[in-house]
C-alpha cells in the first residue's frame, strides 16, 4: 500500500507553504465513489497524491524464487503552477524499484525522483500508462486470455543493479478496499483514498539482478491508491500485508502506528474469497504480532522480520517470515526515506486447513523522527 | 705557453665588468630599467591575455562540473520538446538540461543599473531535482539544519526552491558581501526587466559557487526559463557519462569521449550537436586570439627597444675600454675570455633586469586588465578577469626570452671587443674616434630587409594570424634602424646652417658634437626612432580606424532611437527586449516604425560568429548598411527577400572566404541547411563575422524569438532625446530598456573604440619611455666622455648655461632626428598594420587617413620629451667642468 513517507512529507510540507492559491485545488476522497475500470488505472490528476505500487512473487524455471517490487508514485506539488513553463513542477514523479533475491541473498533496489518536465515523466489520465523516464507501467496492446477484452499490464525498468521486464494478466478482479468506495486513514473526514487492489495477477517475463537475467514467472500484487490527504499528526508509520494464500483467497491488512505507540482505530483489511468477493476488516478484526526475529538497519531501524496474524473471526492463524531479512529500500542520502518492503512466507491456518502462501510487507516509520515532520514542527 | 695573465676569471669578472656597472650607474641603471619594463611588459600581457580566457574557462570548467558530453542547439539553445526523445542519452550517463545566463545585480544604488557600473552574476538554472551529481553543490542553511538529524531534510525549503519561480540560491560570499541572508529579497535586471526574488538557499563556497568571485546564482531550471524569458527551450543539456571526472583528465579518456561524442553525433537528431564543454573556452580562444596576437606583438616592441639599450651599453664598455682590453690581451687573455668577458656583462644586465621585470609585470598586469577587461567584456565575453599568479612559469619565460636576446644583442660588441688586438694597449688613452664611418653595408642591410617586408607583406596569413605581416614589420623596423646612420649623416650634411642660424654657437656646437658622435648616437637614434615609427604607425592606423567606423556608422545607424535590454548581452548570454516594452513603446505617437533585429550566437566551422536577423526591407529603405560586394547588392538582396539567403560582414567574408554567389551552411533548429550568399557588407562592430537573414528567412528557421534590440524610426523634426526620456517614462516599473538616441549611440561606439585601443597607446608609451632612458644614457655617456672638450669650452669662456644649452640642444636634436626617421618608417608600418595585419587578423578593409594634427602634437610632444631627457645629462656637463677646473 504505501511507503509514502517522503510522498507525506512532500504533501504535509507544500500544505503549510504559504502561497497556495485559493482557486483550483486539490480533491479529497469522498465516500460514494464508484469504480470503474479500465477507466480507474489511469490517473487522476485532481488528487494530490497517487500510486500504483506492484509488489511479486515470482520463480525461475528451476524453481529459483524471486521478489520485486515497482512503485510509481505522483504527488502533486501545486496544483495550477503559476510558472507557465514545462518545467514547473506541478506533480513530481518518483519510482522505486527493488528485486530480491533469497539465494543469492541479495536486495538490489534503485530510484527515480522527477518533474513532469516536457514529458520526462508523467501519468496519463484518460488511459493507464504512467513513466518516469524509461521506466514505465500501463496497459499494454495485447489482451488477456478468456477475460472479456481486458489489456495487459506490462512493467519495465531498469536500474543500475536490478531490473524488470514483465507483462501480468489482471486475474480476478479488482478488490475494492474500505467502505463504501472509501478507504479511511484519518479521524478527519477527507482523510481517506481510494484504493483498489488486484490481488492475484499471473506474471511473465524477465527479472535482472546485477546483470544477470533470469526468465521468470508467478503472482503480483497490484495496489493503486489515490487520495489528497490521509495521515494526521500523531500516526507515526504502518505495517502492511499482502498475502496470496494456497486456498485461492487473498489477505490485505495494515495497521497504523501511533507516536504514542498505540495502534490507530483506522488500521483495516480487505479479505478476498477464490472468486473475488470482498469482505471488509476493521481494526478489531484481526491481530498483528511481530515475532522475535529482527533485522537491524546500519541506519539504527530495527525491523520485525517474523508476525503472526490472526483473524479469529474467519478462522484465520497465520505465520509470516521472510527468506531475505534484509529488504531495507533504504534512500537516505537522497529522498531522506528508509522503509523495509520484503517477499514473505506465510504458513498456518485458514478455515480449520492448513494453508501456505506468500505475499510482501512493508514496514515504515521505523527510521528517523517522522513524528516531528508529522506534526508540523 | 703559460699566460702570465692568472687573475682568476670570478675576479676578473667583478673587477672589469660589475665594478664599472655599478660606477656608472645612471647608465646602468637605464639600461637595466630598460631591459625590466621589456620583460615586464611581455610577461604582463602573457598574464593579460590568459586572464580573459582563463576566466571564461574556469567559470566555464567551474560551472560545467563533471559534464563530460553537452547537447547544444543552434544559436537558441535545445527545443525541450526533444528532451523526451533524446532519452537514449541515459544510455551514456546522466542527464541534465541547463539555462545558463547572466544577470545584474539590481541595489539601492541606482548605479547598479548603469550599463557601466552593474555588478553581473551568473545563474544557472538546473533541475535541482537530478542535477545533485553534476556540480556539487553544498547548500549551506540546509546542511546546517540537517547535520542535526539526517531526515530533519528541510522540505519546505527545497519545494519553494523547486516551486516558487521567485526563488533563487546564492552564494555565501554573495550573501556576506551583500548582506543577504535567507527570506532576503534580491533583485535582478535581466534582458530589459528588473526582476524580484527571494533568497531561499545559501551556497557553500564550493564547486560552481566558486565562479566569478561568488556572484553565482542558482535557480531552478523552471524559475530560470521563466526569468530569461527562453519558455520552450534550454540553453544545452549535458550529459555525465558514467565515470565522467576522468575522462577530462586522462589521455585515454580523451579517446574515449571522442569515440562517445560521435556515437553520440549520430544518434542526434537535426539541429542538434554534442561536444565536450571545453569546446566553448577552446571558441572563445579562438575569437580572441587576433586580439591577444596584436597585443603580443605589441609587447615585444618593449622588450625590443630594451635589447637596443644593451646593444648600447655593451657597445659603449667596449668602445670606453679598448685599451684595457688590450692590455688584458698583452697580459695573455685570450679572445673567448674577453668575448665571455663582454657577454657576461650582457647577461648580467639581463638577470638584473629579468628580476625587476618580473616584479614590474604584476603591477602592469593588473593595470593591463583593467584597461583590456572592458574590451573584452564589451567586445567578447563576460568574464572576470583578474590577472592569473605568476608562477614559475613565467620566471622561466622571462629567463628564456631575455637572457638569450640580451646576448644575441651583445654578440656584436663583444666579439668586437674580442678582436680587440694588444697593441690597443700601447696606442694613446683617448681613441674614441670610431671604427664604424659609414658602412655602405648597412645601407644595403637597411634597403634589403625594407625589400623583404615589401616582400613579406605580400603573403596571407597562417591560420588567421597574420605571421608574415608582422615579419613584415619587424623587417621595416630593423631595416629603418640600419638606416639610421646614413640618414644621420646626411642630415648632418645639411643641418649645420640651419642650426648654426637658428641656434646659435651652441646649436653649431652640438651639431658638432652630434655628428662626431654619429656612430654612437646611432644605436640610441635608432631605438627612439623604432619605437616612435611604432606609435606613428598605431597612430596613423587608429586614426584611419576611426575615421573609417565614423563614416561607417553615419552611413549604417540611420535609426532614431536604439532600444536595448538594459544588461549587455555578451557571447553565451543572451538579453532581450520584453514584447510588452515595444508595445508600449509602439503607442508614441512619434513613432513611425519601429524595427526589431535579433542576433544569435553561429557556431561556424567551429568558431564563434554572431547570426543576425533585420528586416531586410527596412534596412534597404532606410539604406542601413554599406555593401561590398556585389555593385548591385541593393537590388540584388531586394529581390532574394524570402529566399534562403544571407548576407554576410566584410570580417565573415574574409575569415571564411565566402563571398557572394557561395554557399555556406548554417546549424539552424531544422538541421544544418545551407544558405546562399548574396552580398557582402562593411561591418566593424564584430571581428567574429556577422551572417544577417531577413526576418521572415530566421522565423522560418528559428521560429519567433524576442528581439535583441529595436531600433525605432520617429517622425521627422522631432527631438530625439525628448521622445527618449518619454519613452523611459512610458516603461511599466521593473522594465529598464536602454534607449539610446543615434548621437548618443555613435558617441558610445566611438568610446568602446577608443577604449578597446587603449592599452595599444599604454604599451606604446611604455616602449617610448624606454628609448627616453636610452637617449639619457647615451647623452651621459657621451657627456662623460667629453669632459676634457667640454673644460675646454669653458675655459674658452663659455658659461655653464651654455654648455646645459648645448646639452639640451643635441638631446632635443636627437628626438627631432628620431622623431623625423619614426615618422618616415611609421608610415611603412602603418600600411603594413592597415592592408596586411588588420586585414588578415580580422578582416576589415580600412580607408587610409592621416590623423596629422596628433602626428604634429605628438612630434612636439617628443622633441619636448626629449629635451628633458637631455635635462640631467645636461646639469651633469655644467657640474663636470666645474670639478675639472679644481
Amino acid at each position: 500500500m504505501m511507503s509514502k513517507v517522503f510522498i507525506a512529507m512532500l504533501a504535509l510540507a507544500f500544505g503549510q507553504a504559504p502561497s497556495p492559491k485559493p482557486q483550483a485545488t486539490w480533491q479529497e476522497a469522498k465516500a460514494g465513489y464508484v469504480f470503474s475500470f479500465p477507466r480507474d488505472h489511469a490517473a487522476h490528476p485532481d488528487f494530490k497524491i497517487e500510486w500504483w505500487y506492484y509488489t511479486g512473487n515470482v520463480s525461475a524455471a528451476d524453481g529459483r524464487r524471486f521478489g520485486y517490487q515497482v512503485t510509481f508514485f505522483r504527488v502533486g506539488i501545486d496544483h495550477t503552477p503559476a510558472n507557465p513553463s514545462k518545467w514547473a513542477v506541478r506533480d513530481l514523479y518518483m519510482t522505486h524499484l527493488a528485486v530480491s533475491d533469497p539465494k543469492g541473498q541479495r536486495y538490489r533496489y534503485d530510484e527515480k525522483l522527477t518533474r513532469g518536465g516536457p514529458g520526462l515523466a508523467g501519468a496519463k489520465a484518460d488511459t493507464y500508462y504512467t513513466w518516469n523516464d524509461d521506466w514505465s507501467a500501463g496497459l499494454t496492446g495485447s489482451r488477456e486470455p478468456g477475460a472479456g477484452n481486458r489489456a495487459r499490464h506490462a512493467l519495465k525498468a531498469a536500474g543500475k543493479n536490478a531490473g524488470i521486464d514483465l507483462v501480468l494478466d489482471e486475474g480476478k478482479t479488482p478488490a475494492i478496499n474500505g467502505i463504501n468506495g472509501i478507504n479511511q486513514k484519518g479521524a478527519r473526514e477527507g482523510n481517506a483514498s481510494h484504493y483498489y487492489s488486484l490481488t492475484r495477477m499471473p506474471t511473465k517475463g524477465t527479472i535482472t539482478i546485477d546483470g544477470e537475467r533470469f526468465e521468470v514467472s508467478g503472482l503480483t500484487w497490484m495496489d493503486h491508491e489515490f487520495s489528497t490527504s490521509f495521515l494526521e499528526p500523531e500516526q507515526r508509520g504502518w505495517d502492511w500485508f499482502s498475502i496470496q494464500l494456497s486456498d485461492n483467497r487473498e489477505l490485505m491488512l495494515y495497521r497504523m502506528r501511533r507516536a504514542d505507540g498505540s495502534h490507530d482505530p483506522r488500521s483495516s483489511g480487505t479479505l478476498v474469497d477464490a472468486s473475488g468477493r470482498t469482505t471488509h476488516l476493521t481494526n478489531t478484526d484481526f491481530t498483528l504480532t511481530p515475532g522475535r526475529s529482527t533485522f537491524k538497519s546500519t541506519n539504527g531501524a530495527i525491523y520485525p522480520t517474523e508476525w503472526t496474524v490472526s483473524i479469529p473471526k474467519h478462522k484465520i492463524d497465520l505465520t509470516v517470515t521472510t527468506p531475505l531479512a534484509d529488504q531495507e529500500l533504504s534512500l537516505v542520502q537522497s529522498t531522506g526515506v528508509a522503509y523495509w518492503e520484503g517477499m514473505i512466507d506465510v504458513a498456518g491456518q485458514s478455515g480449520g486447513q492448513a494453508v501456505r502462501g506468500s505475499g510482501y510487507l512493508e514496514m515504515t516509520g521505523y527510521y528517523g523522527s517522522l513524528g516531528r515532520i508529522f506534526s508540523g514542527s | 705557453m703559460k699566460p702570465a695573465f692568472t687573475l682568476r676569471r670570478g675576479r676578473l669578472f667583478r673587477q672589469f665588468i660589475i665594478r664599472p656597472l655599478l660606477a656608472e650607474q645612471i647608465r646602468t641603471i637605464t639600461t637595466v630599467l630598460g631591459v625590466s619594463l621589456g620583460i615586464a611588459v611581455v610577461i604582463a600581457i602573457q598574464l593579460t591575455n590568459a586572464s580573459s580566457v582563463r576566466g571564461f574557462e574556469t567559470a566555464l570548467e567551474t560551472v560545467a562540473g563533471k559534464t563530460a558530453v553537452e547537447i547544444i542547439g543552434s544559436g537558441t539553445g535545445v527545443d525541450e520538446t526533444l528532451m523526451p526523445q533524446l532519452g537514449w542519452l541515459r544510455e551514456y550517463g546522466i542527464i541534465s538540461p541547463v539555462i545558463e545566463g547572466s544577470a545584474a545585480l539590481v541595489t539601492a544604488d541606482p548605479r547598479s543599473l548603469s550599463r557601466r557600473q552593474m555588478e553581473a552574476v551568473k545563474i544557472l538554472g538546473i533541475d535541482i531535482l537530478r542535477d545533485q551529481p553534476f556540480r556539487d553543490y553544498q547548500l549551506l542553511e540546509i546542511e546546517k539544519r540537517n547535520h542535526e538529524r539526517a531526515t530533519d531534510f528541510n522540505t519546505q525549503q527545497f519545494l519553494e526552491i523547486l516551486t516558487s519561480p521567485q526563488t533563487v540560491v546564492i552564494t555565501e560570499k554573495l550573501a556576506a558581501r551583500r548582506s543577504y541572508s535567507l527570506g532576503s529579497e534580491l533583485k535582478l535586471m535581466i534582458g530589459d526587466r528588473v526582476l524580484p526574488f527571494v533568497v531561499r538557499g545559501i551556497l557553500k563556497n564550493e564547486g560552481p559557487a566558486r565562479v566569478l568571485d561568488g556572484n553565482f546564482i542558482m535557480m531552478d531550471i523552471a524559475a530560470a526559463q521563466l526569468a530569461f524569458d527562453r519558455l520552450g527551450r534550454v540553453d544545452r543539456i549535458d550529459v555525465l557519462l558514467p565515470d565522467g571526472a576522468p575522462l577530462r583528465q586522462g589521455y585515454g579518456g580523451q579517446a574515449d569521449i571522442e569515440q562517445t561524442l560521435q556515437a553520440i553525433a549520430k544518434r542526434l537528431p537535426a539541429g542538434v550537436f554534442a561536444q565536450r564543454p571545453s569546446r566553448r573556452g577552446e571558441q572563445v580562444e579562438t575569437m580572441l586570439a587576433a586580439f591577444h596576437t596584436n597585443l603580443t606583438a605589441l609587447s615585444w616592441i618593449a622588450l625590443i627597444v630594451g635589447l637596443f639599450l644593451v646593444y648600447n651599453t655593451v657597445t659603449i664598455s667596449v668602445v670606453a675600454r679598448r685599451q684595457e682590453i688590450g692590455t688584458l690581451r698583452a697580459l695573455g687573455l685570450t679572445r673567448n675570455k674577453v668575448l665571455l668577458l663582454f657577454l657576461g656583462e650582457a647577461a648580467a644586465l639581463a638577470v638584473a633586469g629579468i628580476a625587476i621585470g618580473l616584479g614590474l609585470a604584476r603591477l602592469l598586469a593588473d593595470a593591463a586588465v583593467t584597461m583590456t577587461a572592458s574590451t573584452v567584456s564589451t567586445l567578447y565575453i563576460a568574464a572576470v578577469s583578474a590577472p592569473p599568479d605568476m608562477n614559475i612559469g613565467h620566471l622561466w619565460t622571462a629567463i628564456a626570452i631575455g637572457l638569450p636576446l640580451s646576448l644575441v644583442a651583445a654578440a656584436i660588441p663583444a666579439l668586437e671587443a674580442s678582436r680587440v688586438p694588444p697593441t690597443a694597449a700601447m696606442r694613446g688613452h683617448d681613441t674614441l674616434d670610431m671604427r664604424v664611418r659609414f658602412k655602405p653595408a648597412a645601407l644595403i642591410a637597411g634597403f634589403t630587409f625594407l625589400i623583404a617586408a615589401y616582400a613579406l607583406a605580400q603573403l596571407g596569413p597562417i591560420g588567421r594570424r597574420p605571421v608574415f605581416g608582422y615579419m613584415a614589420s619587424f623587417a621595416i623596423v630593423i631595416g629603418g634602424a640600419f638606416l639610421v646612420p646614413a640618414i644621420m649623416y646626411f642630415l648632418a650634411k645639411i643641418g649645420r646652417l640651419v642650426l648654426r642660424r637658428r641656434l646659435g654657437v651652441e646649436g653649431l656646437l652640438a651639431h658638432a658634437n652630434l655628428t662626431s658622435a654619429i656612430p654612437r648616437l646611432s644605436i640610441s637614434v635608432a631605438a627612439l626612432a623604432v619605437s616612435l615609427s611604432m606609435m606613428v604607425a598605431i597612430a596613423v592606423m587608429i586614426g584611419s580606424f576611426r575615421d573609417t567606423v565614423v563614416y561607417w556608422v553615419g552611413q549604417t545607424l540611420k535609426a532614431d532611437l536604439f532600444i536595448g535590454p538594459g544588461i549587455r548581452p555578451t557571447v553565451g548570454s543572451e538579453q532581450t527586449v520584453s514584447e510588452d516594452v515595444i508595445a508600449t513603446l509602439a503607442t508614441h505617437p512619434d513613432v513611425v516604425a519601429l524595427d526589431r533585429f535579433r542576433n544569435v550566437d553561429l557556431i561556424f566551422e567551429n568558431n564563434l560568429a554572431v547570426l543576425g536577423a533585420g528586416s531586410f526591407d527596412v534596412v534597404l529603405d532606410y539604406g542601413g548598411l554599406l555593401f561590398k560586394s556585389p555593385a548591385n547588392a541593393r537590388e540584388v538582396v531586394r529581390g532574394s527577400i524570402g529566399q534562403d539567403v544571407v548576407i554576410i560582414s566584410e570580417p565573415f567574408a574574409t575569415r571564411y572566404r565566402k563571398r557572394d554567389g557561395d554557399t555556406i551552411d548554417i546549424p539552424t533548429p531544422k538541421g544544418v541547411m545551407p544558405f546562399k550568399v548574396v552580398a557582402v557588407y562593411y561591418d566593424y562592430a564584430s571581428d567574429r563575422g556577422v551572417v544577417i537573414m531577413d526576418r521572415g528567412t530566421f522565423r522560418k528557421y528559428f521560429g519567433e524569438l524576442s528581439p535583441s534590440g529595436v531600433a525605432a524610426y520617429l517622425k521627422p523634426n522631432v527631438d530625439p532625446e525628448k521622445v527618449r526620456s518619454e519613452m523611459l517614462g512610458m516603461l511599466a516599473e521593473g522594465h529598464r530598456a536602454f534607449i539610446m538616441s543615434n548621437s548618443t549611440l555613435r558617441g558610445e561606439i566611438l568610446k568602446v573604440f577608443d577604449s578597446t585601443f587603449a592599452i595599444t597607446y599604454a604599451l606604446e608609451l611604455i616602449a617610448i619611455a624606454v628609448a627616453m632612458l636610452g637617449v639619457a644614457g647615451t647623452l651621459l655617456t657621451l657627456v662623460l666622455e667629453r669632459r676634457r672638450e667640454l673644460s675646454l669650452l669653458r675655459l674658452t669662456g663659455a658659461d655653464r648655461r651654455q654648455v646645459r644649452r648645448m646639452v639640451i640642444i643635441e638631446a632635443a636634436l636627437i628626438g627631432a632626428v628620431s622623431q623625423g626617421i619614426g615618422l618616415a618608417v611609421g608610415f611603412g608600418l602603418s600600411l603594413v598594420l592597415i592592408y596586411v595585419i588588420n586585414v588578415q587578423s580580422f578582416g576589415w578593409t580600412i580607408q587610409f587617413h592621416v590623423p596629422l594634427a596628433f602626428l604634429i602634437q605628438a612630434s612636439i610632444a617628443v622633441v619636448i620629451a626629449t629635451s628633458i631627457a637631455g635635462i640631467y645629462p645636461a646639469r651633469r656637463a655644467a657640474q663636470l667642468v666645474l670639478s675639472h677646473d679644481e
